[in-house]
């Protein structure tokens, strides 16, 4: 009940605010020209087009994205001193977090369904693989709530959202590059350890090819609950300053 | 012809006595309805456990240390539904922290408190529907319009429906007419009155307000004054100043809080009468020099110091003493004129200024 009024709470401020259209905007604009390209690369080169080229794009521009979704959510409500009045209703501190992050999650999920567009003008020109289609979805959906509870953590960290964003955005870059950086490393036991660990080796060899695979979904799963986990315990050190 | 008569009034018989099950039914029914109706309220967390001579907030030794710093040291107190109690005390005395504990923000270090018979700290979630809290500085989201707000947090305190509640309390804080304005275009009067409607939305049992009145305009203050006696008429409310006379006028009882210590309480009259060391007069004489007027005042029995104030003295005495006659005789007597005289009050604030003193030295 409690985070159903904080998830509506969310979702009306995202959908209200001159900001998340603006992020809506730039996220539709970045992959309208990749899908584009990748039209126009098929059309002269005569390769089949990839069904899942927009959740690949997108898994590097989440990085970048899904800070800017989270930053204000827990940090925003610290520096208004709205969080004392949270945490003084009869509320769970693990509702509040959750709502936010269903919220949050609400709008990224909005916005990937806007580009399934691109999969109907590509179903027009050519005979893609649909299950390829729905397995890249599937898995950029993970992924985009397993980068959004990143966010959410540091933003229930801080008071201040550029410092929220800054550091949610240099965690998932390491995370993301952890996939480069297992390839280089010698031993292959650590390497194997470090490419366990990234964002992109858990969802390039699984489901942007369009297969689905239980690790994988346990793999972002466990990001979010680990995340949405320290995000209340973050903000149940609020009540001890 | 008889027999269509007789079966008539047999099926009247018949349906008489129908009524008189279903009327008898009724009555079942609604007594049935009655008793389910008072489980439920007993059953409602809103005021359980609570009648009117129960202390809707009682505080016992409740403590809270920041490390080294003891920012609140085993205060103790109890308020009565309906009554109003003021937390008077310097900055950094312990106020909001007292308060911060009360209505669940923050756990106590050592010591208990429950609300409306709530334990804060075993029953949080119980203690804390039956808070209604005013932060010092009203926490708002300035993107969302009066009503969704206030709304917002009626619906997270619980209430199911609470659109013709929200109505009610916007239309008791004046702000009915701006429901659909964004609350960053309010002015810091009618944010005031926003933090007191969404405080106030639940209705509560126990309302806190920390510090209500700082930083808005003289009419302001006075509205909220009046809108804390009001809400004492049903509610019990906490409130805390550093304003004394404000203190003295709205509440019917004062704790005075320093350091973390509740140094003294009770009615502002009667911490007045208490504190008071002796009684001062006022003595305004003509006819004379200073030296001879002072050398006249001092020379009466009971006289504890005489001051100069203006043109006139300040005769202190001691408590037990009327020394109002012996002065107007005696400067009759040497032939002086006895301009003026009246007995002066001493104010809670020179009481707490002692007090506050008294413990910093």
């Amino acid at each position: 009940m409690s985070t159903w009024v904080i998830l509506r709470r969310e979702i009306a401020h995202y959908f209200g605010s001159p900001f998340a259209y603006l992020i809506g905007f730039a996220f539709l604009v970045f992959t309208g020209l990749v899908f584009t390209q990748e039209i126009e690369v098929v059309s002269t080169a005569q390769t089949i087009a990839n069904p899942a080229i927009i959740p690949t794009t997108l898994a590097l521009l989440l990085v970048f994205i899904a800070p800017l979704l989270t930053m204000r959510l827990l940090a925003e409500e610290r520096r208004e001193g709205t969080l004392e009045l949270l945490l003084t209703a009869p509320v769970p501190d693990g509702a509040i977090v959750i709502g936010k992050f269903l919220g949050a999650w609400f709008y990224y999920t909005a916005l990937l369904l806007i580009t399934l567009a691109y999969q109907f003008v590509l179903a027009a020109i050519t005979q893609p693989d649909f299950g390829h289609t729905i397995g890249a979805y599937l898995g950029i959906w993970l992924y985009g709530g397993a980068t959004l509870a990143v966010g959410l953590f540091f933003s229930s960290l801080t008071e201040n959202q550029i410092v929220a964003a800054f550091f949610s955005m240099i965690t998932l870059l390491l995370l993301w590059l952890a996939d480069g950086a297992g390839r280089v490393i010698g031993n292959i036991e650590v390497a194997r350890v470090v490419r366990t660990l990234s964002l992109q080796a858990h969802y390039a060899p699984s489901f942007g090819f369009g297969l689905i695979k239980m690790e994988d979904i346990a793999f972002f799963l466990g990001i979010i609950v680990i995340m949405l986990y320290l995000s209340i315990r973050a903000l149940e050190s609020a009540r001890w300053r | 012809m008889f027999m269509s008569e007789a079966i008539m009034t047999n099926i009247l018989r018949q349906s008489a006595k129908l009524c008189g099950i279903v009327s008898l039914m009724s009555i079942r029914l609604s007594s049935v309805i009655d008793v389910c109706l008072t489980a439920i309220r007993e059953t409602s967390t809103i005021g359980r456990r609570v009648d009117s001579e129960r202390k809707m907030i009682e505080v016992d030794k409740l403590t809270k240390r920041y490390g080294s710093f003891t920012a609140v040291d085993h205060i103790s107190f109890k308020a009565k539904k309906g009554e109003i109690v003021g937390l008077l005390g310097p900055n950094g005395a312990g106020k909001t922290t007292t308060m911060r504990m009360l209505t669940g923000f923050m756990p106590p270090t050592d010591g208990s408190a429950s609300i409306a018979g709530f334990d804060i700290s075993d029953e949080s979630m119980e203690a804390r529907r039956n808070v209604g809290y005013m932060p010092e500085r009203i926490p708002v989201y300035p993107d969302m319009t009066v009503k969704a707000y206030v709304m917002f947090w009626a619906q997270l305190r619980g209430e199911r429906r609470p659109s013709a509640q929200v109505n009610d309390v916007l239309q008791r804080v004046q702000l009915y007419d701006r429901r659909n304005m964004l609350i960053r275009h309010l002015s810091k009067g009618m944010r005031q009155r926003l933090g007191l409607a969404q405080a106030l939305v639940h209705n509560p049992p126990v309302i806190i307000l920390d510090e209500p009145t700082i930083g808005i305009d003289p009419q302001q203050v006075i509205e909220v004054r009046e809108t804390v006696r009001m809400l004492g008429k049903d509610h019990t409310v906490l409130f805390s100043t550093h304003i004394l006379n404000e203190a003295e006028q709205v509440c019917d009882r004062v704790l005075i809080i320093d350091k973390g210590h509740i140094i003294a309480q009770g009615k502002p009259g009667e911490l007045r009468d208490r504190l008071q060391s002796g009684a001062v007069i006022y003595v305004e004489i003509g006819g004379t020099n200073a030296d001879a007027a002072r050398k006249l005042l001092s020379g009466i029995p009971g006289v504890t110091a005489v001051e100069k104030q203006g043109a006139g003295w300040l005769v202190k005495s001691k408590r037990d003493h009327d020394t109002r006659a012996e002065i107007s005789g005696r400067v009759a007597k040497v032939g002086y004129t006895l301009l003026e005289m009246r007995q002066e009050q001493t104010s809670l604030e020179s009481i707490f200024l002692e007090l506050v003193g008294k413990d910093s030295t």
